[in-house]
């Protein structure tokens, strides 16, 4: 096979990103030199549409039947020269690229190594593509409805718009109503605007939808198959447990509140006139803002970040509490207009569209705004006798160095937002992973943020990252967008690179089974044989580097092909040393 | 030792004529431009953080506006319009009726109908007394001579009464002040050595107010300079030489010159200063309290009824000369009782005090700054 090779050779210079450093024409000719390479050629921009053409061209006027493109990353750009690959009629992983730009060019000086380096990586990518196997990618259906899993604002979003869409939809709620934590909210900042409001609308929308099945007190137990292919267990909570057949699954499961009593100065569970922004919410809501005696508030204390922004329990801001406080303020005036309002902040972060002008407007209600220290939360007593408030609150006031006490009848924390503690549950049912605060993880941070590791899986609202109203429903809106584009389609393609296991040589040891990151390996107890599903393999190759048969080969990443890739950049440099 | 924060203290000041004091970011622009502000003083932008902050003690205690003048600069700097200028106005005012132990002073600054009854009350009494004297005493005739029931050597009685009585409240509340800024402040220990060798300060900036002079803009100073210089001529002539100007027919020109410069004096700088507000030609009369008005229209009334009554009496016409004597007084006794101890004119005791005792503070934060054993030494000597 390697002896009717025809290899096109495709060294790019990237404007200057490569050929600053790296000698494009020298390595040009090295390479042309090599057994194989019909052509060689460098050019500016190979990814540009001059380059894929010329790419294109030299397939059908040289009978080309191997590329190498010496260029970035293949995380960059291999789709763009596998089409032009695809666009002659070759096979689109009879490519190989050679990474010179972050693997060589960005991260060297000299130009004689870079180039010496340059044509090493080169030659390793041309030995390797004789190797390589035109492969063809496998096609699977995608089952139209979706699950969703949590019926607050992000999930009550994707389901709506998905439903909408005329799609079918499960949406599973773990509690007996719809609404999460939005539901426990009165107004939104920074309109002012009844979360009531916003939330009534997207129920109707959600229980008027025939496309739509409402699962309350539900929970998923099993998630089994691969995008656009996945069998969901669902069980009821005296009710029936159901099997679903769905192609997607988004998880919406949102956040719950820190534990307040943790910082033990604040006095929270001690004094009953601390508490927390839910617990002032729903005074807000049934309209009676009072003291835990009755009384009528004449002084509120407002304490920020509590749990949040301090190393000590969660370094992150919880990014709604600031807006949130600012809200009260507007809130608690406008019910007790004589009632003095102090906030006592670390920073205030009134980000986003209308906060600042919210924040402006706050102050405007003369709002006290008094800063402590992150680590040094306020100390919460109760006022001596005879004083015209139930408690003090004690504050290192970080701008004037001041130790102030402050006058408070209802001292009002606003608790953060913290994963939930049985996410871990939830992350192992349907596959994806978490962070360090236990938040899921989404592909990309920035380009695919409501993607998952696992295909086919969807993250969207507080979940992932504690964010505000806004933030939720466009991350909803965008999962729905994701899912639609597949359920367009109809049908799933599976990357034609995957492991593979030879049956007459497996053992049925089961080790890859527990290793294989992605849960792609199953077994089969009559045949005694492990085998791969493709459409969930990655590729990653740890269960073939595992097989103590040597029974799992991974397609594209055969042991030849690496083997002859080593022997490539190892060719040169050796004779170099020797 | 915390302290108490009053997270009503700008509503507060706010009766007292402050104005957009949330407004303020603390970028310290004020500071930056202000002459005076810098090393132990950051005004304006201190104070309207304590404001912000609620510190009424720290507030009470601050002598910093004191120390500032309305040049008006820091006003004319700030980027969010929070008129600090304005509101160190309004602390001035406020401090007034902190250190006045009557509260008298509160009442009328937080209300200018009650003072203008008090006014009105009190000029009522001042002409019924007058009139209920005169017509049992003899004729209302006023001046030297047959008859008169207030001859020059009664006045002076009358006057030195009042004069003791006005030095008595001013004197109790100018304590207070050293209570509150320097004597009550337990961080603070200043040597009696300091308060004797430092007394040259009070009439030092009372008679030459040369603190104002260091704004940049001098044509305040100047004219305060003229206002004060008016009144206190007018004030000695009465006390001391009332009866040069009574006298007749002959005029005594060496007291008249003094008085005849002082009336112009007066009657200039109220014009000066009335135009000033209505038109606001500069910074500092740009936001006028109801004080501000009635100050400057008792101080028009008392000139123009003293100038008329001096050209009715030097003219012949005894009868309308003494009808306008009594409303003279009628302006002048509301004038100098409730001014003088709670209002505006307590500035003239507060203001040289204030640099006095800032003087002391400067001293007092030496000692503590210094090392121990010299502190020892201080505190034995003190």
């Amino acid at each position: 096979m390697k002896d009717d090779c025809r290899i096109g050779f495709y060294i790019c210079n990237c404007g200057t990103n490569i050929a600053k450093v790296v000698d494009a024409e020298q390595v040009c000719e090295r390479i042309a030199g090599l057994p194989g390479v019909a052509c060689a050629r460098a050019y500016k921009y190979m990814c540009s549409n001059p380059g894929q053409e010329m790419i294109t061209r030299d397939i059908r006027e040289r009978g080309l039947n191997r590329v190498v493109v010496a260029a970035c990353s293949p995380r960059m750009h291999e789709p763009t020269f596998r089409k032009a690959l695809e666009a002659a009629g070759l096979n689109p992983y009879l490519l190989e690229m050679a990474n010179i730009r972050e693997q060589c060019s960005w991260v060297h000086d000299d130009p004689r190594a870079a180039t010496a380096k340059a044509c090493d990586l080169a030659h390793a990518a041309v030995r390797r593509v004789r190797y390589h196997q035109p492969l063809e990618k496998v096609e699977a259906s995608y089952a139209p409805a979706t699950l969703v899993l949590g019926g607050g604002i992000a999930g009550l979003t994707v389901a709506v718009e998905l439903a909408e869409a005329s799609q079918p939809v499960y949406l599973v709620e773990r509690e007996g109503k719809l609404g999460g934590n939005v539901g426990r909210a009165d107004l939104t900042a920074p309109y002012l605007d009844s979360a009531r409001d916003i939330l009534a609308e997207k129920i109707a929308r959600a229980e008027a939808s025939p496309k739509l099945d409402i699962l309350l007190r539900s929970e998923l137990v099993e998630l089994r198959g691969f995008v656009g292919n996945f069998r969901a267990t669902v069980r009821t909570t005296g009710g029936p447990t159901r099997d679903l057949a769905v192609g997607a699954v988004v998880v919406c499961t949102g956040y719950q509140e820190f534990d307040a009593t943790r910082i033990e100065r604040l006095g929270y569970g001690r004094f009953p006139d601390v508490i927390t922004s839910f617990e002032l919410e729903r005074r807000l809501r049934m309209g009676r803002l009072e003291t835990d005696d009755g009384r009528i508030p004449r002084y509120v204390s407002i304490v920020h970040c509590v749990g949040s922004r301090n190393p000590r329990y969660h370094p992150y801001c919880s990014r709604v509490c600031c807006m949130t406080a600012l809200k009260y303020g507007h809130e608690i005036k406008s019910a007790l207009p004589a009632a003095m309002v102090t906030d006592l902040y670390v920073d205030m972060l009134s980000f986003g569209k209308g906060g600042e002008d919210f924040y402006r407007r706050t102050s405007e209600l003369k709002t006290m705004f008094l800063m402590y220290e992150k680590g040094d939360p306020p100390r919460v007593r109760a006022a001596e006798p005879g004083d015209d408030c139930g408690l003090l609150v004690q504050v290192n006031e970080r701008l004037s160095g001041e130790v102030i006490d402050v006058p408070a009848d209802l001292v009002v924390l606003m608790v953060g937002m913290e994963a939930r503690a049985d996410g871990g549950d939830v992350a192992r049912t349907v596959g994806i992973s978490q962070d360090r605060q236990g938040w899921f993880i989404e592909s990309h941070p920035k380009l695919a943020p409501v993607s998952t590791a696992t295909e086919g899986v969807y993250i969207a609202g507080c979940c992932q990252s504690p964010k505000d109203i806004p933030d939720s429903v466009a991350q909803a809106r965008a999962a729905a967008a994701m899912v639609l584009a597949h359920v367009a389609q109809g049908k799933i393609e599976v990357d034609a690179r995957f492991a593979e296991i030879d049956p007459d040589r497996c053992s049925g040891c089961r080790m890859c089974n527990e290793l294989c990151p992605y849960t792609a390996i199953t077994f089969d107890p009559d045949e005694r044989r492990s085998s791969v599903q493709s459409a969930l393999c990655k590729a990653c190759g740890t269960c073939v580097a595992a097989c103590p048969s040597g029974a799992i080969t991974a397609r594209h990443f055969t042991d030849k092909q690496i083997f002859e890739q080593i022997e490539g950049v190892l060719a040169w440099s050796s004779s170099r040393s020797s | 030792m915390a302290v108490r924060a009053n997270p009503h203290l700008i509503e507060e000041l706010e009766k007292y004529g402050a104005q957009d004091v949330v407004k303020c970011y603390h970028c310290g622009n004020c500071s930056a431009t202000c002459p005076f502000s810098g090393g132990t003083y950051l005004f304006p932008r201190k104070s309207m953080r304590y404001l912000q902050m609620g510190l009424e003690s720290r507030l009470r205690a601050t002598l910093e506006p004191w120390l500032c003048y309305y040049c008006g600069e820091c006003s004319d700097q700030c980027p969010r319009e929070a008129e600090p200028g304005e509101t160190m106005m309004s602390m001035r005012r406020w401090l007034t009726s902190r250190y006045d132990f009557t509260g008298i002073s509160a009442l009328f600054y937080r209300s200018w109908r009650a003072e203008l009854i008090a006014i009105v009350v009190v000029a009522l009494l001042t002409g019924i007394g007058l009139t209920i004297f005169g017509l049992t005493y003899g004729d209302l005739n006023v001046y030297d001579g047959e008859g008169a029931f207030l001859p020059a050597a009664a006045i002076h009685r009358f006057d030195w009464a009042m004069a003791i009585v006005l030095v008595i409240l001013l004197g109790i509340n100018c304590v207070r002040m050293w209570w509150f800024t320097v004597g009550g402040d337990r961080g603070v220990r200043v040597p009696l050595r300091e308060y004797l060798k430092l007394a040259f300060l009070v009439p030092l900036h009372f008679f030459t107010q040369k603190r104002f002079r260091q704004c940049n803009e001098k044509r305040p100073w100047a004219v305060h300079l003229v206002l004060m210089f008016s009144y206190l001529t007018m004030l000695i002539l009465i006390m001391f030489f009332l009866h040069y100007l009574q006298d007749g027919p002959a005029i005594n020109w060496v007291a008249h010159g003094f008085g005849y410069a002082a009336a112009l004096g007066l009657v200039g700088t109220a014009i000066y200063a009335v135009h000033g507000r209505i038109k606001k030609t500069e910074t500092h009369y740009r936001h006028s309290h109801e004080t501000d008005w009635i100050f400057l229209g008792l101080l028009a009334l008392v000139s123009a009824t003293g100038i008329i009554q001096h050209v009715l009496h030097r003219t012949g016409q005894p009868a309308a000369a003494n009808v306008l004597y009594v409303a003279h007084m009628m302006g002048v006794v509301p004038m100098l009782v409730l001014e003088v101890p709670f209002s505006k004119w307590s500035h003239m005791a507060y203001r040289p005090l204030a640099m006095y005792l800032s003087a002391l503070r400067e001293k007092a934060v030496a000692v503590e700054s210094a090392p121990a054993d010299k502190r020892a030494a201080v505190a034995q000597t003190a």
